[in-house]
C-alpha cells in the first residue's frame, strides 16, 4: 500500500510560506485588486425593507447619469422581498463615486409587510410569517434508549437554557469578484474558496459552456466557509458585464457584507443531562432553536444552511433525545462557516458537562476522561492538562478571592474533514526546475506551500525551487476548500503526480534515482521538451476525523464584568503534520476566532425596523490584538494516519472553555455567548433589572 | 459621499469667511467623512483648518502664568495630547484620556476639536437605512429598542450618550473653550459646550457648524486627575462608561472635587452634590463609594443598559482613588 | 483614469516651521511668521476647488504623482484605482480595522478617512514603497519568518503600523507591540506571530510556544 516515505525531509518541518513576500510587500493580487483593461465599478442596491412587496424599480435617472454603462434588475421588477439587504437592482460605471451617485438615484416603490428578526419573536405564535408556512420547522428527531425514565431516576441531574448569537463571518476581503463577458466567454477573478465552484455556478447563470467560463482565484482575503460558488453579486457582476461590454469589478461593502452572505445561525439550547453517581454519563435530552435566517436548511439538522448543531456533542449518552428546530426569520440567509454546527454544540453540551462534574463533586479533566469516548481526544486531554498546569489551577468554582476572579476550564471538539478527489499536474523542466499546478485555492490556509512540500519532498529539492500554481480553473480539479479538506485531499494528488513524473523521468532518462546530486543532469537529458505528468489523490495518504481540546484560564473583574483571557493551551491532533509553522497558524486563528465568539461577537437586529444595527467593527466586535492571550500550541504528530485537517476542528473548543473557564471563576454561570460585561455583571447579581443571563 | 468643494483655511477667521451656511470643517475628517459616507450629513464645502494657527507666535499646547492654566489649541491632535510631557505631568488626566481615544492611526489625525465636537455613535443615528428622532424623525428607536449602549440619565428626548474622552476630563478640570461665534470671540465651559444638547434632540452640542472652536483653556490649580474607562474589548473600542476626576490632595484629604461620567448621559454627567460630600474628606473606598451613590442616584436604566449603574460605581471609585497617588 | 496637470506647491505647517528655527527663539521667529505665512498663502493657491475633478499632486514613496480627482476621492480610493497601488486595501471604508494603513510623515493613519486633495504636501508612504530594489525590511522579512500573514489581506497594514513603530521604538515590549498594533485588525488570527515578528525585527528574542509531540509518546 502506498504511503508517506519514512523519514521525511521536507514535511514536518517548519516552513515559511511561498506567498510571503507576495503579501508583505502588497504585490499579491487579490479579487478587490485586478484592474482588467477598461475595468468597470459594479454595486448592488438592495432592499431597505425586511420584508416588503415591490411594485415599481425605476432605473431611469441612473441610467442617465455620468459613468454610468449599464444598470439592471437583479430579478424582475415585481417581487416579493424577505431580508434588509436583498437584492434589487444594480450599476456599472467608470468611478466608484459615479456608482454610489447612480446607485442612489434608482428609485425603489415597495409596500412593507410585517417582519420578524429576532428568535424568540419569531417562535411565538402571533409572529409574522416569514413564509406561507410556519416560521418554526417541524423539528427533527434522534432518539436511543429510554430518556424519560433514566432522567427519573439519574442520581445527578443539571438542567438550562444556553444561547449562542448569529455569527458573521467577515473576512477582510468582502465577497465580490471581477467579472468580463465577451459574448460567451467569461473570465472571473473570484475571492471563492472553490474556482470550480464558480465556473460552474456562472456558467449555469449566464447560459453558456462551462468550458468557456475561466475562474482565478491566485490570493484570497479569507472565506471562513462563506465562499462557495459565485454568489449572486457573482452572477449581478456577470449580467453587469455582459450589458456594459467590459469588466465590472463587483466587491462588497462591508455593510453587504454583514447582510446578505452568509452567517454561522444562532442556538437556542435546551440541555438536561443526567448521570450516575459513578460519574458515568445517563441520559441526555436536547432541543434546540436556531435560525438560519431566511434559509430553512431543510427539515433536518444538518451544517451548511440550516441551524442543525451536532448535539448532543462528543458524549455517547445511552439515553437520549435530540429535536431541532429551524426558525425562520427576515434576516439573510445562513451558510456555512467554520466547523458548522460544532462551536455552539460544544459551548453547550461542554457547559453542561461541567455543570454535571461540579454536581457530582468530580473534576471536570477526570470527569471528561471517564466519558469521552475517543482515546485520542482522552489522550489529548492528558496533555493538555500538563502542559496548562491544570492540577496546580484547578480550583472549585467560585474559590478565587478578591475582585478579579481567575478560573479555568476546558472543552474539546471532533470535526470529519479528509478529502479526496483532487488531481495535479507536475511538470520536470530540462533545466532542472519544476512546475506543480493545481486548481485548489488558499485562504490564507497556507495550501500553496503544502503543494511545494509536497513536491520537495517527493522530489528531494528545497521548497523554494518548486514553482505552484494554484487557484485557476484552467488547472487540474481540486475541489473546494472547505470542510478541513484541502491538505487531505491535494497532497496526496501531488505526491501522485511527483511519483508519476519522477517514474517518467526515469523512463525517458535512463537513470534511476535522479533525486539528489544528480538532479541537474538528469533533467538535462530531457532534451528541450519537459516532462509533464499528471496524478490523483490515492488512498493510503490521508485520512479523516479530527479533533482538539481547549484549556482556558482567564480573569474575570468583578466589578466591571471585563473577561481577560490569560491562557489558551491548544492540543490538536494532525496527522501526518505537513507544516507545523501554518498549522500553529491555523490553529491560532481558530482560538481567536473562537475568544470573538465566546466575548464579543454577535449580530444585532433591530426589532422595530428589521435592519441590522452593527454595521462596521466598531460595533461588530472582532478581537484585537490586545486581546490576545497566551495561546500555547501542541501539535500531535500520528503520521500513520495521513494528513487530516486543521482549519475547522481549531475553532470549535475555545468558547466552551472560556465559558468554563468564566464559571469556574465566579461561581455562577452565563447561560448565553458572547460574554458580555453586561451579562458578567447581571450573573453577578449587580443589576437589578438584568436576572437571567 | 456627495460631491463637495474642498478650500484650505490660513487663519480662524478665513475659515469662518469659507464655511458658508452648509460648509463644515475639516480637521482630522474621522467623524466628519463617516457621516458623509452615510449620507447623514453632506456639506457643499469643507474648510481645511489644520493650517488656521501654523503663523501664530505660540506653541499649539502652552502653559502660562497668571492665571495658571494650559492653551491647548482646538487643532492639536489627539496623540500630541497624549504624547506631550509636561501635560503627563501636570494634567496627567488629560493625556489618559487622550490615549485611550480610538486607535494609534486614529490619535495621529484626531483633532481636540473634532472629539470634542463629534456626533452621536448611537447606532440607530449612523444606520444609513434609518432616520432617527436625532435626525428629524419623531421615533427614537433606543428608547424600546437595543439600547445596551445608551445613557443613563436622559434629561432629554434623545438618549444617545456622549461619547468624546476629552469632555469628560475637561468637565472635571474646569476647562473652558474658546469659541468665534458670529464674529465674537467667547469663553464657554464645556457644560456650556454641551448644554444644547439636553434643550434640543437634534443637537450633538451647542455650537452651529459655522461657529470655531478655538481653543480649550485648563486652569492648573487641580493638581491631581485621572481618566478611566472600561470597554468590551481590550483596546479600540468605545468606551461603556468613562470617569474623568479631579481635585487637589493635601494631609491625605481631597479639596476642589469634581468628578464626571462619560457614555452614561447625552452631555458629560456630573452632580454638584457628590463634589460638595468630597470637600475636605479622605479618598477612601467608603467615601469613593459614597460619592459614586450621589452621583448615580438618579440613574434611570432601560432595559438593557442597567450594567453601566454598577460599571459606573466602580469606575467612579477607581478614578477618585487613583488621585491619591 | 488619471492625467498629467499642474501641481500646487508643498505646504509648509507649523511643526516643520518651528522645527526649523528652535522653539525658544520665538522673537526671531515673528519675522520669519510673516515671511512664511506669505508663503502659506501663495502656496495653498486658489480658492475652493471642486466639486468636479481638480488637479491634485500627491507624494507617494517618495515621487510626486499628479492625479485630477474629485474633492470627495479618498486617499485610498486614489492609491488603489488612480494610482494604481493596490498593496494597500479597502476593508472596511469606515476608520474601524487598518487594513488602509498608510504612513503619512512617518505616522500611521487610515487612507479610507483621508482626502486625497487633503493628503498634499505631506511624505505618504504605502506599503510598496518599504522594500528598495527588492530587498525586504527587517519587518517584512521577519513576518514572512514567523508566519505573521495568513490570507495576507490585514498584512499591508500591520506592516505599516509594526514599521512606524520600530521607527520611532526600536526595542518595544510586547504590550507596546499590541498596543502600536491595536487599530489593524486580522480575522484569520496571526496576532500570536505578529507580535513575534515585532520582537524579531527588532533583534529580540522570540519564544517557542508550538510544541510537537508524537501521538505514539502519549499516554
Amino acid at each position: 500500500m502506498a504511503a508517506w516515505p519514512n523519514p521525511r525531509q521536507v514535511l514536518g518541518k517548519p516552513a515559511t510560506r511561498l506567498d510571503g513576500v507576495a503579501k508583505v510587500t502588497g504585490a499579491a493580487k487579490y479579487s478587490y485588486d485586478v484592474q482588467p483593461d477598461g475595468w468597470l465599478y459594479g454595486m448592488i442596491l438592495r432592499s431597505k425593507w425586511p420584508a416588503a412587496k415591490v411594485t415599481k424599480i425605476d432605473l431611469s435617472k441612473a441610467q442617465a447619469m455620468p459613468g454610468v454603462k449599464a444598470v439592471i434588475l437583479t430579478e424582475g421588477e415585481k417581487r416579493t422581498v424577505r431580508f434588509y439587504g436583498q437584492e434589487l437592482a444594480a450599476v456599472a460605471a467608470t468611478t466608484k463615486q459615479q456608482c454610489l451617485d447612480a446607485l442612489r438615484a434608482i428609485e425603489v416603490t415597495a409596500e412593507p409587510s410585517p417582519f420578524v428578526v429576532k428568535e424568540d419573536d419569531a417562535m411565538k405564535d402571533d409572529s409574522p410569517h416569514v413564509f406561507d408556512t410556519p416560521n418554526v420547522s417541524q423539528p427533527s428527531l434522534k432518539e436511543e434508549g429510554q430518556v424519560d425514565q433514566a432522567l427519573a431516576s439519574a442520581p445527578a441531574i443539571v438542567e438550562a437554557e444556553l444561547r449562542t448569537s448569529v455569527q458573521l463571518h467577515h473576512p477582510l476581503e468582502t465577497h465580490g469578484s471581477t467579472v468580463s463577458v465577451q459574448n460567451d466567454q467569461i473570465t472571473a477573478w473570484a475571492s471563492t474558496q472553490g474556482v470550480f465552484s464558480v465556473r460552474e455556478g456562472l456558467a449555469n447563470h449566464m447560459k453558456v459552456p462551462q468550458a468557456n467560463v475561466h475562474v482565478i482565484c491566485d490570493y484570497m482575503g479569507g472565506g471562513f466557509g462563506s465562499k462557495f460558488g459565485p454568489g449572486a453579486h457573482g452572477g449581478i457582476a456577470a449580467k453587469l458585464s455582459q450589458a456594459a461590454g467590459a469588466p465590472v469589478k463587483l466587491m462588497l461593502s462591508r455593510l453587504e457584507q454583514g447582510l446578505a452572505v452568509g452567517n454561522r445561525p444562532s442556538s437556542i439550547q435546551k440541555i438536561k443531562f443526567a448521570a450516575g453517581s459513578d460519574g458515568k454519563l445517563l441520559a441526555a435530552d436536547v432541543t434546540n432553536h436556531g435560525s438560519p435566517g431566511i434559509s430553512g436548511g431543510g427539515q433536518t439538522a444538518g451544517g451548511g444552511g440550516g441551524s442543525g448543531i451536532a448535539t448532543p456533542y462528543l458524549y455517547k449518552f445511552p439515553n437520549f433525545r435530540a429535536q431541532q428546530f429551524n426558525v425562520v426569520m427576515n434576516t439573510g440567509p445562513s451558510s456555512a462557516f467554520r466547523a458548522p454546527g460544532h462551536p455552539p454544540a460544544s459551548f453547550g453540551t461542554e457547559s453542561m458537562m461541567d455543570e454535571l462534574a461540579v454536581k457530582l463533586g468530580m473534576d471536570p479533566v477526570e470527569f471528561r476522561l471517564l466519558n469521552d469516548p475517543s482515546d485520542v481526544r482522552k489522550r489529548e486531554y492528558n496533555v493538555g492538562r500538563d502542559k496548562f498546569g491544570w492540577a496546580k489551577k484547578y480550583k472549585k468554582p467560585g474559590s478565587s478571592t478578591g475582585t478579579i476572579k481567575t478560573g479555568v476550564g476546558c472543552a474539546g471538539g471532533t470535526w470529519g474533514g479528509g478529502g479526496k478527489g483532487s488531481e495535479a499536474e507536475a511538470q520536470i523542466n530540462p533545466d532542472g526546475t519544476v512546475e506543480l499546478r493545481c486548481g485548489t485555492q488558499d485562504l490564507g490556509t497556507g495550501s500553496r506551500t503544502v503543494v511545494a512540500l509536497v513536491a520537495a519532498e517527493a522530489f528531494g529539492l528545497r521548497p523554494d525551487q518548486i514553482k505552484v500554481k494554484i487557484g485557476d480553473t484552467t488547472l487540474p480539479f481540486s475541489g473546494g476548500s472547505g470542510g478541513s479538506s484541502t491538505s487531505a485531499s491535494v497532497s496526496p494528488a501531488i505526491w501522485d503526480a511527483c511519483q508519476n513524473a519522477l517514474a517518467a523521468l526515469q523512463q525517458q532518462t535512463g537513470v534511476a534515482d535522479a533525486r539528489g546530486a544528480n538532479w541537474p543532469d538528469t533533467c538535462k537529458k530531457l532534451g528541450i521538451n519537459p516532462l509533464t505528468v499528471r496524478g490523483k489523490w490515492q488512498e493510503g495518504f490521508s485520512g479523516s476525523g479530527a479533533g482538539g481540546v481547549n484549556f482556558a484560564e482567564v480573569e474575570v473583574d468583578t466589578e466591571t464584568g471585563h473577561v481577560r483571557v490569560k491562557k489558551i493551551v491548544a492540543v490538536h491532533d494532525c496527522g501526518l503534520i505537513v507544516n507545523p509553522l501554518t498549522t500553529t497558524s491555523q490553529i491560532n486563528g481558530g482560538v481567536l476566532c473562537g475568544i470573538g465568539y465566546a466575548l464579543y461577537e454577535e449580530r444585532i437586529m433591530d426589532r422595530q425596523t428589521g435592519l441590522l444595527l452593527n454595521t462596521s467593527f466598531d460595533s461588530y466586535k472582532i478581537p484585537n490584538i490586545a486581546d490576545t492571550p497566551d495561546i500555547e500550541v501542541v501539535l500531535i504528530d500520528m503520521p500513520e494516519r495521513g494528513v487530516i485537517g486543521i482549519g475547522e476542528p481549531a475553532v470549535i473548543p475555545p468558547a466552551g472553555a472560556i465559558a468554563n473557564a468564566v464559571a469556574n471563576a465566579l461561581g455562577v454561570r452565563i447561560h448565553s455567548l458572547p460574554i458580555t460585561p453586561a451579562k458578567v455583571l447581571a450573573a453577578l447579581g449587580k443589576v437589578p433589572n438584568m436576572t437571567s443571563v | 459621499m456627495n460631491p463637495f468643494q474642498y478650500v484650505t483655511a490660513h487663519t480662524p477667521d478665513e475659515a469662518v469667511s469659507l464655511i458658508g451656511k452648509n460648509g463644515r470643517y475639516l480637521g482630522g475628517g474621522i467623524d466628519l467623512l463617516d457621516e458623509m459616507k452615510e449620507y447623514i450629513v453632506s456639506p457643499d464645502v469643507l474648510v481645511n483648518v489644520k493650517h488656521v494657527f501654523d503663523t501664530k507666535n505660540a506653541q499649539p499646547i502652552v502653559f502660562t502664568k497668571d492665571p495658571n492654566g494650559c492653551s491647548i489649541d482646538a487643532t492639536v491632535t489627539i496623540a500630541d495630547i497624549a504624547a506631550h510631557e509636561e501635560l503627563k505631568k501636570v494634567l496627567p488626566g488629560i493625556a489618559e484620556a487622550a490615549s485611550e481615544v480610538g486607535s494609534p492611526q486614529i490619535r495621529n489625525v484626531a483633532s481636540l476639536a473634532g472629539n470634542l465636537l463629534q456626533h452621536s455613535r448611537c447606532w440607530y443615528y449612523r444606520q444609513p437605512d434609518i432616520v432617527c428622532l436625532k435626525r428629524g424623525s419623531q421615533t427614537c428607536y433606543a428608547q424600546d429598542g437595543e439600547n445596551k449602549y445608551s445613557s443613563l440619565f436622559s434629561g432629554c428626548a434623545c438618549i444617545s450618550p456622549i461619547v468624546s474622552n476629552l469632555s469628560v476630563i475637561l468637565t472635571a478640570l474646569e476647562a473652558t473653550a474658546e469659541v468665534k461665534q458670529a464674529g465674537k470671540t467667547r469663553s464657554l465651559s464645556i457644560g456650556e459646550l454641551y448644554h444644547e444638547v439636553l434643550k434640543n434632540p437634534a443637537a450633538h452640542n451647542s455650537l452651529e457648524p459655522q461657529d470655531f472652536l478655538l481653543s480649550v483653556n485648563v486652569p492648573t490649580k487641580r493638581t491631581r486627575s485621572a481618566y478611566r474607562q472600561v470597554s468590551e474589548k481590550s483596546e479600540f473600542d468605545w468606551a461603556l462608561v468613562s470617569c474623568a476626576a479631579a481635585g487637589n490632595v493635601a494631609a491625605g484629604k481631597i479639596t476642589d472635587a469634581r468628578v464626571v461620567l462619560g457614555a452614561v448621559a447625552p452631555v458629560p454627567y456630573m452632580v454638584a452634590e457628590a463634589n460638595q460630600f468630597l470637600e475636605g474628606k479622605p479618598l477612601t473606598e467608603v467615601t469613593a463609594s459614597k460619592a459614586a451613590d450621589i452621583i448615580l442616584k438618579d440613574a434611570k436604566p432601560l432595559a438593557q443598559n442597567g450594567y453601566k449603574v454598577p460599571l459606573a460605581h466602580t469606575l467612579i471609585r477607581r478614578t477618585l482613588l487613583a488621585l491619591n497617588t | 483614469m488619471s492625467s498629467k496637470s499642474s501641481h500646487s506647491a508643498p505646504v509648509v505647517d507649523r511643526r516643520t516651521f518651528l522645527k526649523g528655527i528652535g522653539t525658544s527663539a520665538v522673537a526671531v521667529a515673528s519675522i520669519q511668521a510673516g515671511a512664511i505665512a506669505d508663503e502659506i498663502t501663495k502656496a495653498a493657491g486658489p480658492g475652493p476647488q471642486g466639486p468636479g475633478a481638480v488637479p491634485i499632486t500627491l507624494t507617494i514613496n517618495g515621487e510626486k504623482k499628479d492625479f485630477q480627482l474629485e474633492p470627495r476621492v479618498t486617499l485610498l480610493d486614489a492609491l488603489r484605482n488612480y494610482g494604481p497601488l493596490t498593496g494597500t486595501k479597502e476593508v472596511c471604508d469606515r476608520a474601524t480595522c487598518g487594513a488602509c494603513t498608510v504612513l503619512i510623515d512617518g505616522k500611521p493613519t487610515y487612507a479610507c478617512m483621508k482626502l486625497a486633495i487633503d493628503a498634499q504636501g505631506h511624505e505618504i508612504t504605502t506599503i510598496e514603497g518599504l522594500a528598495k530594489d527588492g530587498q525586504l525590511t527587517a519587518v517584512q522579512q521577519a513576518f514572512i519568518d514567523c508566519d505573521a500573514l495568513m490570507c495576507g489581506f490585514c498584512t499591508p497594514g500591520f506592516v505599516m503600523a509594526t514599521t512606524a513603530l520600530l521607527a520611532s521604538n526600536p526595542k518595544p515590549t510586547e504590550a507596546e507591540i499590541k498596543r502600536a498594533c491595536s487599530g489593524n485588525l486580522c480575522r484569520c488570527g496571526t496576532y500570536p506571530h505578529i507580535i513575534k515578528a515585532a520582537l524579531k525585527a527588532s533583534g529580540q528574542s522570540v519564544t517557542e510556544t508550538t510544541t510537537v509531540i508524537n501521538y505514539g509518546s502519549v499516554a
